[in-house]
Formats: structure tokens, sequence, C-alpha cells
């Protein structure tokens, strides 16, 4: 109310405001049709009650008033029956047999309206009494007939007791009655009853009439004598009293008979049926009352109220008895006029209707704008707390629950910008905390001495360290440069990088490195390495090596991850370890010589010494003697140094093949003893059988004699030797234990280290465990070196059992015949 | 009514009778004759006992027993409806259905102050004889009557009001000129005519 009406809201829907108007409408007009049904249904069925019992009383009233008429007239007529002149004569006719030729003579005559015969009828004492009677002259003052009745009767006339005519009042008669059936009804056998004859055209007068006959008795009453008859006009003799009852414009009373024929109606002729005849029996049974039917008998076939009533008195007399042809009002309005009352409320309520709709539709209007103003206000409030832009607290004064509910909108406003003001601080706050986490990052980063830097997608550099910096100064800005801009990277390299990049420098990238950072080069390794040296993840820049690794930076979120570069100068640290590996060759190479002449010189002082005695030996026997120490010798030498070629003899075979564990370590052993003393070496073996392992056969003897070899050693030529195979699942393990002084807990994590030897110079290379290890894991397998100081060593080596037979022939068991010494490739 | 002449006329007819009776049973003593009369008295009496009787059984057997049980009820209309008629009424009917049979022979009802007109005395003989009736109600009145040549003899007997429907209907009755009877009172009479042929 207190503020301009906002733009109506989007058209298609309905707004709050029609919402309202039509469920008030709908609220009124519901009601008030249900009424007006109720009403207009109610109010016809009570119009028709009404008017039903109505008619009903007024059919009964008119009923009784024309039975009244009818008993009335019966009444006049039964004077003259009474009269004790008619009697007599009739009495003295009836005793005077009658001349039935005479009475044939007369009835023809009559027929004939011969004037004689007529005259003789018409002026007899019995038909002047009649007209005395008719007349008025025997009545009293008060009983004489009105007008209407003697101008409705038409015929009055005499029988005797054979129905022949004996007094007429006119000359319309016929003559002879006895067949009538209204004179044998009053005849009755002589006994006599009062017979009213049923509406019928009668042809002689020219109009429907009823008839009374009534029975003139013998002065003891004991008998019939004869039967007075009386035709009177119905319409004639009705219509004052059916006409006169009118109401409305259309009400009215009628007669009508059991069958339906009018006697009289103010508007059907008399003698016609009524047009509906289904309607006859639901209006004349033997008692009063009133009907809805769908007819009104008058040529109607609107539903209709229509009361009737029997004529009690006549209908006993009618046709002789009451069921024969009884006679009953009716009474009847039309259905428009009868209705017309509710027609008119129906309109006044239409119109009523029509003022409270109009009214409803204002009041929801008014209504509506009370209630969607300041929703609408509320709304727009909401948008603009939505927006974070209200400012003035909103105002509503309704006194209702929408004022209470904008009241709640300020203090939500109000506190949505407290807590708003609260969030901005915070951020401001965290906004540093993140800045100086930034510049700590950085400043760390550019404390760390090795190159960093870190690429996004498009290979862009977008941040390097301070390292970076100086090893690369940098062509273009930074960030913001290609990274090969920045690195100077020959063609190979370059696509070299760029395709690990793409892979977003993955997987076998960082296991590159893990390699070279666990294990230094192995100058013994042969040079199986040839080919993944160029995969290794080493860059050349300029005359400087760099080591590199890929990592992955996760984005922050909806960015894209990018990918760092770590990059490490190896160029002084390769340099280093080539010297060393140069001076460790060195060494290795005078223990080598010095072993090999060693070794050689005992059998060659043999020979020597031999071939010197056999030069002054004459006996050929002796000679030949001397000769074959001379093989021997040179076949030990041979074996010898077929084993020092064994040490660095590349596998001939590099195909695996299945052999039994067991012979390998018998063979190690054998080979060992040929050259170490192991004269006082116990030694236990412990097999699990013939365990079939799939193995390069000379090279795991290889590694297996350097194991042997070890352990002896390191008991000086005494103590224990325990050999042990056993299948544990799909391993095979093999244990070499010697009781050795065992070793130190600061030594036992280098054993496997290239050149690391506890042996004096010239005893051992240092390599022994390490080209042991690095055969045994070419064949699938590994080791292991458990050892406390005191108590010996035990050097456990497991190998994947194999599931195939052994290969009869293969190049194991003709190991023995690598005799041909090969040049070592061993550096 | 000629007293004198009727019991002259009756005495003679006696005489004749009973002589003619009499030659006859003399005559031929085997051969009755059908000619032998009954004294239209005992017919009239014969009459009288079967009406009591039957009018007495319809009263207690059927409207009482009736009205009781509350099954129906005598009522005037009772053509009209369901009810069983007046126990004057089914009296009034069967006389008419007897005058119907053509006997000739007829009874009826007739009262001092009947509620319908038509019940009133229709001759002087009856009037007389319903005046007797009044002062000796034990004795019907009987005498010959004659209309024309015909000659009837009438009985009239005493009838009494017998149940209590009959004292309450016509003491109620709008039309009922008396509305003092009480039980056992004599309200009129049973005329019973028979012709005299």
């Amino acid at each position: 109310m207190n503020a301009p009406s906002p733009p109506s809201p989007t058209g298609a829907r309905w707004g709050l405001k029609t919402k309202i108007i039509v469920s008030m409408l709908l609220v009124g007009l519901l009601p008030l049709v249900v009424g007006l049904g109720m009403a207009f249904w109610q109010g016809s069925q009570e119009i028709r009650e009404v008017s039903g019992e109505s008619f009903e009383a007024l059919a009964t009233e008119a009923a009784r008033k024309l039975d009244l008429l009818v008993v009335e007239e019966i009444a006049h007529t039964a004077r003259i029956a009474n009269d004790p002149t008619i009697i007599r004569e009739l009495e003295r006719r009836r005793d005077t047999p009658s001349n039935s030729r005479t009475s044939t003579d007369l009835e023809r005559r009559w027929m004939n309206r011969e004037n004689a015969a007529v005259k003789s009828l018409t002026d007899n004492s019995l038909s002047a009494l009649l007209r005395d009677y008719f007349s008025g002259v025997h009545s009293p003052p008060g009983q004489l007939l009105p007008q209407v009745v003697r101008s409705s009767t038409k015929m009055l006339f005499l029988t005797d007791t054979q129905g022949a005519l004996v007094g007429t009042m006119t000359d319309h008669p016929a003559f002879r009655h006895r067949d009538a059936r209204w004179w044998q009804g009053a005849f009755n056998k002589g006994v006599g009853k009062l017979y009213i004859e049923d509406l019928h055209f009668d042809e002689r007068v020219n109009v429907y009439v009823f008839t009374i006959s009534l029975p003139i008795m013998d002065s003891l009453r004991h008998g019939a004598v004869g039967v007075l008859h009386r035709v009177i006009d119905a319409k004639e003799f009705f219509s004052p009293s059916t006409h006169t009852i009118r109401f409305g414009k259309t009400g009215h009373v009628m007669l009508i008979n059991t069958n339906g024929i009018v006697i009289s109606c103010p508007i059907l002729p008399t003698g016609v049926p009524l047009s509906e005849p289904s309607l006859t029996p639901l209006i004349t049974p033997n008692h009063s009352g009133w009907v809805q039917a769908s007819s009104d008998g008058h040529g109607g076939h609107e539903t209709s109220v229509i009361g009737f009533a029997p004529l009690p008195e006549t209908n006993r007399a009618t046709n002789g008895s009451i069921e024969e042809g009884s006679w009953h009002t009716f009474v009847w309005q039309s259905s428009d006029e009868l209705f017309a009352p509710i027609q008119h409320l129906f309109s006044w309520v239409l119109m009523f209707g029509l003022v409270a709709i109009t009214l409803l539709v204002s009041l929801g209007y008014v209504a509506a704008g009370r209630i969607v103003t300041p929703v609408r206000q509320l709304q727009q409030a909401a948008q603009a707390i939505g927006r974070g832009e209200l400012e003035r607290p909103i105002q509503i004064s309704t006194g209702d629950e929408l004022e209470d509910l904008a009241g709640e909108f300020n203090r939500m406003n109000a506190q949505l910008k407290a807590a708003f003001a609260g969030l901005t601080s915070q951020v401001e706050l965290k906004t540093q905390e993140v800045r100086v986490l930034q510049q700590s990052t950085d400043q760390i980063l550019d404390a760390v001495p090795t190159p960093i830097l870190l690429i996004d997608a498009h290979e862009v550099v977008q941040y390097i360290n301070q390292a970076g910096r100086e090893s690369f100064p940098a062509q273009g800005t930074v960030p913001g440069s290609s990274l090969f801009s920045i690195l100077s990277l020959d063609q190979a390299q370059q696509k070299r990088l760029q395709a690990e990049f793409r892979a977003n420098g993955n997987a076998p990238l960082t296991a590159a490195m893990s390699t070279a950072e666990t294990a230094p080069r192995d100058p013994l390794m042969p040079d199986t390495d040839h080919d993944s040296a160029k995969h290794r993840a080493q860059l050349q820049i300029g005359s400087r090596t760099y080591r590199y690794q890929w990592f992955r930076l996760p984005a922050r979120p909806g960015g894209e991850d990018s990918i760092g570069l770590v990059l490490r100068d190896t160029t002084d640290e390769s340099r280093l370890q080539d010297q060393l590996v140069q001076a460790e060759k060195s060494g290795s190479l005078g223990v080598l010589t010095a072993g090999i002449g060693h070794e050689l010189n005992n059998p060659l002082f043999g020979i020597i010494g031999l071939g010197e005695v056999m030069q002054d030996e004459q006996d050929m026997e002796m000679i030949k003697s001397y000769a074959k120490d001379i093989v021997a010798h040179g076949r030990r030498m041979a074996a010898i140094i077929r084993d020092f070629t064994g040490v660095i003899d590349r596998e001939t075979s590099d195909k695996p093949i299945s052999v039994p564990m067991e012979h390998i370590v018998d063979q190690a052993l054998t080979t060992t003893q040929a050259t170490v003393e192991m004269q006082n070496i116990v030694i236990h073996k412990h097999y699990a059988g013939t365990t079939p392992v799939l193995v390069l056969p000379d090279q795991l003897r290889q590694a297996l004699v350097n194991l042997v070899t070890n352990a002896v050693q390191a008991m000086n030529g005494r103590g224990t030797l325990t050999l042990t195979t056993a299948v544990a699942g799909k391993t095979v393990s093999t244990t070499i234990a010697d009781s050795g002084p065992g070793i130190s807990k600061q030594h036992l994590s280098k054993v496997f280290d290239p050149f690391f030897t506890t042996k004096g110079q010239g005893e051992g290379s240092g390599l022994g465990l390490t080209v042991a290890r690095r055969l045994i894991r070419k064949c699938g397998g590994n080791i292991r070196l458990e050892s406390h100081e005191g108590e010996g060593t035990i050097c456990s080596i497991t190998l994947p059992l194999c599931s195939t037979p052994f290969q009869q022939g293969d190049p194991w068991t003709t190991s023995a015949s690598h005799s041909a010494p090969q040049p070592s490739h061993s550096s | 009514m000629d007293y004198f002449g009727f019991a002259l006329r009756t005495t003679a007819i006696t005489f004749l009778v009973g002589g003619l009776w009499g030659a006859g049973a003399l005559l031929s003593a085997k051969e009755r004759s059908t000619a032998v009369g009954i004294a239209p008295e005992k017919v009239a009496d014969y009459i009288h006992a079967v009406l009591e009787a039957d009018r007495s059984l319809y009263t207690t057997h059927v409207v009482n027993r009736m009205q009781e049980q509350g099954i129906v009820a005598a009522t005037e209309q009772w053509e009209q409806g369901k009810g069983l008629p007046l126990p004057a009424q089914f009296l009034q009917h069967s006389g008419r259905l007897v005058a119907e049979a053509g006997y000739g022979i007829r009874y009826k009802l007739i009262g001092f102050s009947p509620i319908y007109q038509r019940n009133a005395p229709a001759t002087e003989f009856e009037r007389s004889a319903l005046e007797l009736l009044r002062r000796q109600p034990d004795r019907p009145v009987t005498g010959v009557v004659s209309s024309g040549r015909k000659q009837y003899f009438q009985a009239i007997y005493a009838d009494r009001a017998l149940s209590p429907a009959c004292v309450t209907c016509h003491n109620s009755h709008p039309l009922s000129p008396k509305q003092d009877f009480k039980l056992n009172d004599v309200m009129g009479g049973i005329a019973i005519t028979i012709p005299l042929e």
C-alpha cells in the first residue's frame, strides 16, 4: 500500500493476485450455485407438495359439492317417485294383467308418432303429474326445482313393471325400456334401486347426458311397481358448479368418469376423453389424492400436479355399483403458472448471485492488493538482499504476519551483513598467509642448489628458481618463455624431452632416476646396460651433464596440472666415479694377476721340474711317467684358466634352462675345492632331492662359486660348511652357512657394494658378492645375507621353482667343456 | 288397516285351509298333500331366529374378534377401503340379497330415529308396530298388509342394541337424530315381510 505497485510477474503464469481473486470467487460462487440449485429444487418440491395438497383439498371439496348437487337432484326425483298417486296408479297397472296386444299396438303407434297415441301418453294423468312436479306445482316454496335443473332435464318419464312407457313429459323417449341397462338396474328384479347411468351421448336429445333412474316402490315399499327415469344434460347441469371454481389463469376443476371421459370442464368439451389415456388410472382411484403426472390431460405434456377426489354418494349409484364407472373431480393448474413463483425466485436469486459475484470480485481485488503488495515488497527486498544491495530496512506496517516477516527479513539482512564483514577480514588474513607461504616457498626453492622449473601444459615455463636462473640465463622473460628456449638442447634430446613431457613425465623416467641414484655404475656390469644408456634421464646441456626428474604438481581446482622438472648437475660426480672405477680396475687387475700367477706357478714349476728331470732321464718308462705328470699339470693349469675365464665369461646362451639346483651347488663346490684349500672344512649337505630351477646354469654356478669361496675364506680353512636346499611354495631356497667369524653390522649393509672387501690387498677384488647378486637376480632370484658376529654367516638364495622337466643334454651338463681359455671381458 | 276384516279373512282362510286339509286327510290318508301350510307367524319366527343367529355370530365372532385383535374394524364406509360392514349393514345388505333372489320375501331394519331416512318406517303399520314394540318389545307385532291387490304378512320384531358398536355408532354419527342410546335399548325393529299368495 505504501509503495508503488511493482510490474506484474511474467504474464504466462498466474500471479498471486489472480489466484486470490479466483479463489475468493470460487469460494463465493460454489456455495451460491449449490445453494441456488438446492433452493430451486427444494422450492419446486415445496410448491409441488403444497399445490398437490391444495389441489387435493380443492378436488375433495368440489367432489362434495358436486356429490351434493347430484344427491339433491336424486332427492328431487325421489319426491316424484314417492308420490302416492303415481304409486297407486302403477300398483293398479301392476295388478291389472296387461293386454300385450294393446301394448304392442300402442308401441307401434308411439313409434309412428301418431297423434292419438302420443297424446294418450303425454297427456295422461301421470304425465300431467310429472309436469306439475317439474314446474313446481306440488313443491313447497323452498323446494322448487332450480332453473338450471329444469333446463338441463331433457327427458322425464315413467315406465311400468314391464318397462313400457306409461307417462312422459316430452315425446322423445322410446316406448320399451325393459332391456335398457338403466331400467334393469333401477327395477333390480322388483327390489328397486337408485341407478345413475354414466355419461353417454343421447341421440334423441343430441347432447351428452347422464340419467337418474329411481324405482317407484309400492305403498308398502316392498317391491318396485315402476321406474322413474330422468335424462339430464351433463354439461348444462354441472357447468354452473364446476365452471365457477377457477383459480389463477388456468387453474380449474373438472369432472370426469373412470374412463377418462370429460363430464364437465371449463376448457374441454363434454364427452371427449383426456388427452393422455395413461393419466386416467392415476387420478381415478376410490380415494382422494394428488399426483405428479407427465401430462395435464389437456394436451400439455409438461409435468403437472393434479388433485383428484371421487364423488362418494354418486358413485355408489353410478352404473349400479361403486366399482363400475365412478365419477371423479380433477383439479389442475398449468405448470407454467404453478411454478411461476419459483421461476421468479430463481431469477431474483440469479440477479442476487450476479451482484454477489461482482462484489466478490471487487472485494477479492482489494484483498489481493492488500496481500500482494507487501509480498512483492518482500520479494524485491529478498532480491536486494541476494545482491547485497539492501540498504534501507523494509517498511511494512500491515500489523499482521507479513509485518513480522518483514521484521525477520530486516534481521536476516543485518546478520548477513555482519557475517559478510567478518568473512572479508578473514579472507584478507588468509590471503596474506598465502602470500607469505608463497614467498617462503620461493625462498626455499631459490635456496635449493639444483635448478627447478615448473612448466604448464603448453611447455611454457611458469617458474624457475634461483639455481635455474643462474644455470640457464633466460633468453626471454621468465616466466612466460618456452621450455626449450631456456634449455638449449640438441635436436634428439629436445625430441626425447618433448615426448616425455607429453607422456606427462611418468614412471619410467622416475624409475631411471631411482636406478641411477641407488646403483652407482657397476664397473663389472656387462654391456647389457649399453642400450638403456640412451634412455638414461640425463641431459647434455653445453658442457655439463644433468640428471633430471619430472614431477607432477597438482593444480588448484579448475586449473591444469603443472609439471615440474628437477635437474641435477652430475658432471663432476660422474667424472669422480669414472676415476674411482679406473683405480679399482687397476687394483683388481693386480689382485687377479697375482692370483693367476700363484695358481699357475705351482703346476708350471712342476712341469719345468719334470721337464728338467726328463732331460737327464734315460729310462723310457720313467720318461713316460714324467710326461704323464706333465700332462696332469697341464690339465690342471687348463682347469685353472677355465675357471678364471668362467668368472668373467659371458653366458654363451641367454636362454635359461631347467636344471637341478643341487647339481649346480655340487659343481660350484667342486670348482671351489680346486682353487681354495678345503682339507679341514667339514661339509654338510641337506638337499631336498633334485629341485628344478630355470636358470642360466653357468652364471648361477659362478655366483655359487663366489659365495662358497667367500664362506670358505671366511672360515680360514677350518670349520663347517653347510649346504641346504629346500622347496617352499613355488620357490627354491638354498643356504650356504659357514662357521666363520661373521660380518659386523656396519659391514653387513655394504657387503654387496662393488669393491667392498674386508680382505687384504690382493686377496679379493670386492666384486664377488656384487657379481653373485647380479647373476642371481638375472636368474629371477634374490640373495640375502644373515650374520651375527662370532656365529658365522648364512647366505640365502631364493629362486623360482621350475615346473618343466629337466632338459637333458643342455649346456649346463657340458659346461665343463668350456675349457678353452677366453680373453676376459672384465675391466 | 281394517283389523276386523283382516281377522275375519284370516279366520276364513284358516277355516278354509283347515277344512281342505281335513277333507284331504280324510279322503286320502295315505296321500300327504303338499299344500300343508305353515303359519306365516312361524315362518317369520324361523326367519327371525336365523337372522338373529347370523347377525349375532357375525357381531361376536367376526366384528368383535377382528377389532379386538386389531386386524380390521367395522366401518360404515367399508366398501371404500379396508373394513368390515357394521352388523346393521350386514343385515340390511343380506336383506337386499334375499330380496333380489326374487322369492318375494323381504326383511329390513327400521328405526324410530334412523340415521338415514330410508330406514324409517315406510308404512303406517310399521310406524304403529314400532310404537307398540317400544312398550312391549318381547313379542313381535304381526299383521297382513296390502299393496294394491297384493297382500303380505308382516312381522316386526323389536331390535335391541346388542353390542357396544351399535350404541357408539348411533350416538356419534353426525346424521343420527337421537344420540343417547344405551346398550340393550330397543333401537327399532326387524321387519319381515312374506307375500301371501
